[in-house]
Formats: structure tokens, sequence, C-alpha cells
């Protein structure tokens, strides 16, 4: 059995003419935090969207935990073990936090419908240990306090938080994290970063990241790679990302280095 | 209002007394509306207000165990009323799983209905003779129970076969279809008399075999009280829709606190987040189409044995848009929402608007003159188009633009969205 968690190759994905994503590889080993950065536009989210199931790649494969999830359905692709936060916080707003977070126990949740009808027993056990879990979740994520608010009430650094939590009731192998640190102050970013460690460390989750706070990127990544114009250019240690001129050209401008 | 929310005490009293009151006058006078809809809205009050428990279920109890079957015997109307608003406010509860908690626009509901109708309809009557190799129809009325079933799986069975197609569409694309979809339906029940008679076409089937009721006037004689079938079959109907009532409700509290209920919302919010958590979005749309489908069934199956008689008239998008208009009136997504928006629509359209028309029809038959010195109108000269009876749309109409305007999450919102409407707004 390899260490490879997630395997994407030669990953093509055009909109009309736009190539969003431009023949990707990558490789992504077993309890690893990887970052995926890139200026605006670079096509971030679009690789996010595909390796998730929301995109199908024109061209290319997606191997998950040694199965090959391509063109699967994203529900499927969910629960094999790959959760997700998004860029633009997408919560059930009109339902609580406890709510949310019980809607990813979904697939952990071994009532029938019949069970759920007439709520019996067993049905009352596992509600149990759904809610029980959510709640656990919700600590984890120092939200337990906010359980019985509706998710749209919450301030925006709680609203990011849950959605981590919303994530993990999944169980993931894998956790894909889209711009979490979006919109938070300095004090939230360091708290989300020791949190990203804990999830790691803790539960044994792979962390793909993509996030523009350099700082918070180059402590926790162990690896990174660096997509422009929706090819990667780049893929490294942080040193070696951090150093690199094609990454400032990328950013900058080739202007930018030429003057440099 | 607010002081009297604190003191429950005196808040109970006023209730209790107000019940018994109102309810002692319906007794004396069961042809009164004003008394009907007074007792009907202490109803509503001892649910809505933070009174004990108990108090709840005995005054809830004795309007609608004691007071509504006592002064139904002298009125049989109410019967009438009481069944209707039943079927329909299971109808809406079960619309309610399917645009209220999935989120998903039906304009078709009534097709399940139909389908549940003319299970029984077709079995309980001598129409299945037509097609059927054995000569022993209509089945004994015994078989209602099992047809009621049958009548929930046709209707589930239904709803997927619509369903498959249609839910692959969103919002209004998905209304469109719904629409043309459970037009198919009645259009299929008024032309299936050919070329085998399956539905016997627009002339409807009829009669069809009611539940024996034998048993259900023998308990009565044993305590005294002596009906005759007549008088014993709206209220076996009566009392057996608040049963069906009390299941429909249970079922759907339910399911709105498990898993499934919890899975058609979050895709009611976003549905490419809701897949992105595992929930497959086809079968669970289906989930919800099949389980307002066949709430919809069973009460199709109940009105077919108390109605004697169906056709296709009876399924019309008129009907369908109705319910979705006691769902949408009650608040989307909330269980006493549904049943409410069931009783205003169906009291407002048998009851209300007739009772007016009634009353000009009258008043034109006297030849009353209406006289207030600057203003004189003799009522004899009141044109026919007057009736309120023909405004029913219109008043519906209006009922819908206010309620839009000022309280667009309906009368009794779902609860996880009372805070968020209100912080909006």
């Amino acid at each position: 059995m390899s260490t490879a968690i997630l395997e994407v190759d030669h990953v093509t994905k055009t909109f009309g003419g736009l190539v969003a994503v431009n023949d990707v590889s990558l490789t992504i080993n077993k309890q690893e935090i990887f970052a995926v950065i890139g200026p605006n536009g670079a096509g971030k989210t679009t690789f996010f969207n595909l390796v998730t199931g929301i995109y199908k790649p024109d061209t290319g494969h997606i191997i998950f935990d040694g199965e090959e999830i391509t063109g699967r359905d994203p529900a499927w692709i969910a629960a094999r073990g790959m959760a997700r936060t998004f860029q633009n916080i997408r919560l059930f707003g009109s339902m609580t936090a406890v709510e949310n977070v019980m809607v990813a126990r979904h697939v952990h949740t071994k009532t029938s419908y019949v069970d759920a009808l007439l709520h019996t027993p067993h049905y009352r056990r596992e509600e149990k240990k759904a809610l029980d879990r959510a709640m656990e979740l919700l600590a984890y994520m120092q939200l337990d306090h906010r359980a019985q608010e509706l998710a749209k009430n919450l301030p925006y650094g709680e609203q990011r938080r849950l959605e981590i939590a919303r994530a993990l009731a999944l169980e993931p192998k894998l956790l894909l994290l889209d711009e979490p640190a979006a919109g938070m102050n300095p004090q939230e970013t360091e708290d989300l970063q020791n949190r990203i460690k804990g999830i790691r460390d803790d539960l044994g989750i792979t962390i793909v990241l993509i996030e523009h706070d350099m700082k918070l990127v180059m402590s926790i990544s162990e690896r990174i790679a660096v997509l422009d114009y929706g090819k990667k250019i780049l893929e490294g240690t942080p040193e070696e990302v951090q150093n690199d001129p094609r990454v400032i050209e990328a950013y900058l401008g080739r202007g930018a280095v030429e003057g440099a | 209002m607010r002081k009297l929310r604190e003191n429950p005490a005196l808040l109970s009293l006023i209730i209790a007394v107000s019940a018994a009151l109102f309810g002692y006058w319906l007794l004396r006078n069961p042809s009164s509306t004003l008394a009907f809809l007074l007792t009907l809205g202490t109803l509503l009050a001892a649910f809505l207000q933070p009174i004990p428990r108990w108090l709840k279920v005995l005054i809830g109890g004795a309007i609608l165990l004691l007071v509504l079957p006592v002064a139904g015997f002298k009125n049989s109307f109410l019967f009438e009323l009481g069944i209707q608003t039943g079927i329909y406010a299971a109808m809406a509860l079960g619309l309610n799983v399917v645009v209220g908690l999935a989120g998903l626009l039906d304009l078709g509901y009534a097709a399940f209905f139909a389908v549940g109708a003319y299970t029984w309809a077709i079995f309980g009557s001598s129409q299945a003779n037509h097609f059927m190799p054995w000569k022993i129809f209509p089945l004994p009325g015994a078989y209602f129970y099992l047809f009621m079933l049958v009548a929930v799986v046709m209707a589930a069975i239904t709803g997927v076969i619509i369903g498959s197609p249609a839910l692959r569409l969103k919002g209004d694309y998905l209304a469109i279809v719904t629409l043309g979809l459970g037009e198919m339906v009645r259009v299929l029940a008024n032309n299936l008399d050919h070329p085998i008679n399956i539905t016997n076409g627009p002339q409807g089937i009829t009669p069809i075999q009611r539940p024996p009721i034998d048993w259900f006037i023998a308990i009565f004689d044993k305590f005294g009280i002596h009906m005759s079938r007549v008088e014993a079959y709206p209220l076996f109907f009566y009392l057996l829709v608040l049963v069906i009532i009390g299941i429909v409700t249970l079922v759907n509290i339910n399911l709105d606190r498990s898993r499934f209920g919890r899975a058609w919302i979050a895709i009611r919010e976003d549905e490419i987040a809701a897949r992105a958590m595992g929930i497959p979005l086809l079968p669970t749309k289906l989930l919800a189409f099949a389980t307002g489908a066949s709430f919809s069934g069973a009460m199709g199956a109940l009105f077919a044995a108390k109605q004697l008689y169906v056709s296709p008239e009876s399924f019309t998008l008129i009907q369908s848009i109705m319910i979705l208009v006691m769902v949408i009136l009650g608040g989307m997504g909330s269980i006493p929402g549904a049943i409410l928006g069931a009783a205003t629509v169906t009291i407002l359209n048998v009851d209300l608007l007739k009772t007016a028309s009634d009353y000009l029809n009258d008043l034109r038959n006297a030849g009353f003159t209406l006289d207030l010195g600057f203003f004189k109108y003799n009522f004899a000269n009141l044109p026919n188009q007057l009736e309120p009876a023909k405004y029913e749309r219109m008043v519906f109409g209006l009922i819908l633009i206010l309620m839009m305007i000022y309280r667009p999450e309906g009368i009794l919102p779902e609860r996880r969205h009372v805070m968020e409407m209100k912080e909006e707004g």
C-alpha cells in the first residue's frame, strides 16, 4: 500500500475557452499538511471542485485512497472520507449549529426510513450517538456554547470554525480547507493554525488547504504546490517555494523579478 | 398582551372560560357560524399560548371530541367541514415535506390524491369487473383499510415515477414539469375508459364501498346512543380523519427530527454543500417526493369512500394550487402551520364565503332596503355576479398578497425560521 491518499494525474478542466486547470498532477501523502497557493484566478478552487466531484475533469484521473473517483458524485466521494469547507461559507443558514454538524453525520447514522418514522429504540440510540458526536466536535472547535443558535446568526470567524466542525463530522481521511483564514484577525488565524495542526496530529487526518495568508501557509505546510493560470508551476517545501523566482513572478509579475 | 403572557394562571383561566362559553354556545346554536369560529379560535389560542399542557389536551379533546361531534349531530355540515379540513390538512402536511422541508416546488400534488382515490374507487366498486378476470368486485367495504395502505404505496410509486425525471430540474423548471405531469394523471383518468375501461372516463366511478360501521354503531348503542347508518357515517369519517391527522402529524414530526428531515432541509438550504456532506441528491429528493405523495394517496382513498363518487374533475390544477396556498399561508416547513393553513382555506372556502353568499341572497329575496339616509339600496337589485362565493379565487389572491407583504414567513412560521426572518425584517 502506497503512502499516497490522493493522486491527481494530469487533470485538465476548461470552461469554454478558459483553461481553469491545465494538466495538473499532484500526489498528497497520508497525514500530510499540503498547501495549494497561487494568485487569484489561478484555478485553486476549481482544483478543489474537481477533487470533490463537483466538476468532472475533461481529461485525467483522480485516485483517492487507492480508488478511482474521477467523475463520481460528490456525495459518493464524501461518504468515502473526503470532506471540505468552502471559500464563500456554505452553511445551512436556517438550521442550528448542532444541526449543521449532524447533517454530516447522515452517512454514519445507521437508521432506516422506517426507524425514523417510528422513532424506534434503535433510532433513538443512533440519534443520540450522532448528537453526542456533533457536540463533541463543536466543543473541539470551541463552539459548544453556540450549539442551539442558527448558523447564519454566528459571527464570521465562528461560521468558518463551524464549517470545519461540520466537515469533521464526516470522519474524513482527507480534509480540504478552502481559505480557512479568510476574514480572520491575527489572533483568530493563530488559533486556527493550532487547530489545523491539531486535526492532523490528534485525528490523523490529511489536510490540503488553499490559503492566501502566507504566514499561516509557511508555518504549517509540509509541502506546497503553486498554481498559476491553471498550471502547476512549482511544488516543494516552504523554503523552496519562498525562494523561487517563479513564485514571485507569478504573484508580482515578470518585472518584479528582473527589477529585484 | 405581554402582561397576560407573564401571568399563565390568568391566561389559562381566560382560555378555559372562553372555551366553555363558546363551546356551550355552539352546542345551543350548531348552525351559528360565529359560534363555530370562536370555538375554533379558542382551540387555536389554547394551542399557541403558554398554558399548561394538560389544559391544552383537555380543551382540545373537549372541543374536537365532544363539542363538535355533538353539535355535528344537529348540523351535519360541521362534520363535512371537519372531514374536508382534515383531508386537506393531511395533504398540506404531505406537501409541507416536499415544499416546506425539501424546498421542491410541486404544482402537481393533486395527482397523488387522484391515484389514491382511484385506487379504492376502482376496486371498491364494480368498475374493476371491466378489466379484471374475476368478477368479484366491488370488494367488501372492510378492504378499505387495506386499500388505504395500497393507496399509500401506489401514490409513493407514482411519486417516484413522476419525480425521477422531474427532480433533475430545479426551481421554476421543476414547478412547470410537475404541473404538466400532474395534469397528465388527470388526463389519463379522463381517457382511460377505452380501449379498456379502467377509470370510466369523465363519468367517474360510483357507487364506492364504504368501510362497514356496524361495530361502531354497536359501541354507541351500548352507551345508549342510537344512530342510524346515515347519521353514523359522518361521525365515523370525522373520527377516522382525526386519527389519521394524528398519525400523519406524528410521522411528520418524527421525520422532521430525523437524519432524513435534516438532509431535506440541507438540500433546501444549499445543494452543493449538502452533497459535499455526503447527502445523495436525487435519492433524498425522491424520498421527500414519495413521502409527500403517500400522505396524499391515503387521503385520496378516504375521499373516495366518503364521497362515494370520484371523477377526474376533483383533481385539477386548482386543487394542487389550493394545497400549496395552505402550506404557504400556514408557514413553509411548519407543521402546525400546515394544519392551520388547511383549516383556514377550507373553512373560508366551504363555509364563510358560502354563508356570506346565502346571507346576501336572503337579503335579496326579502327585498331588504339599506337606508343610510344619504345612500339607499334595495338588495333586490343586487346582481347575481356579486355573490362572494364567486370571488373565491380573488379572495385567496388578496389574502396571499397581504400575507406576502405583512407576514411572508406564514401565520405560524417554522420555528427554526423565526429568528432568521425577524432579524432580516
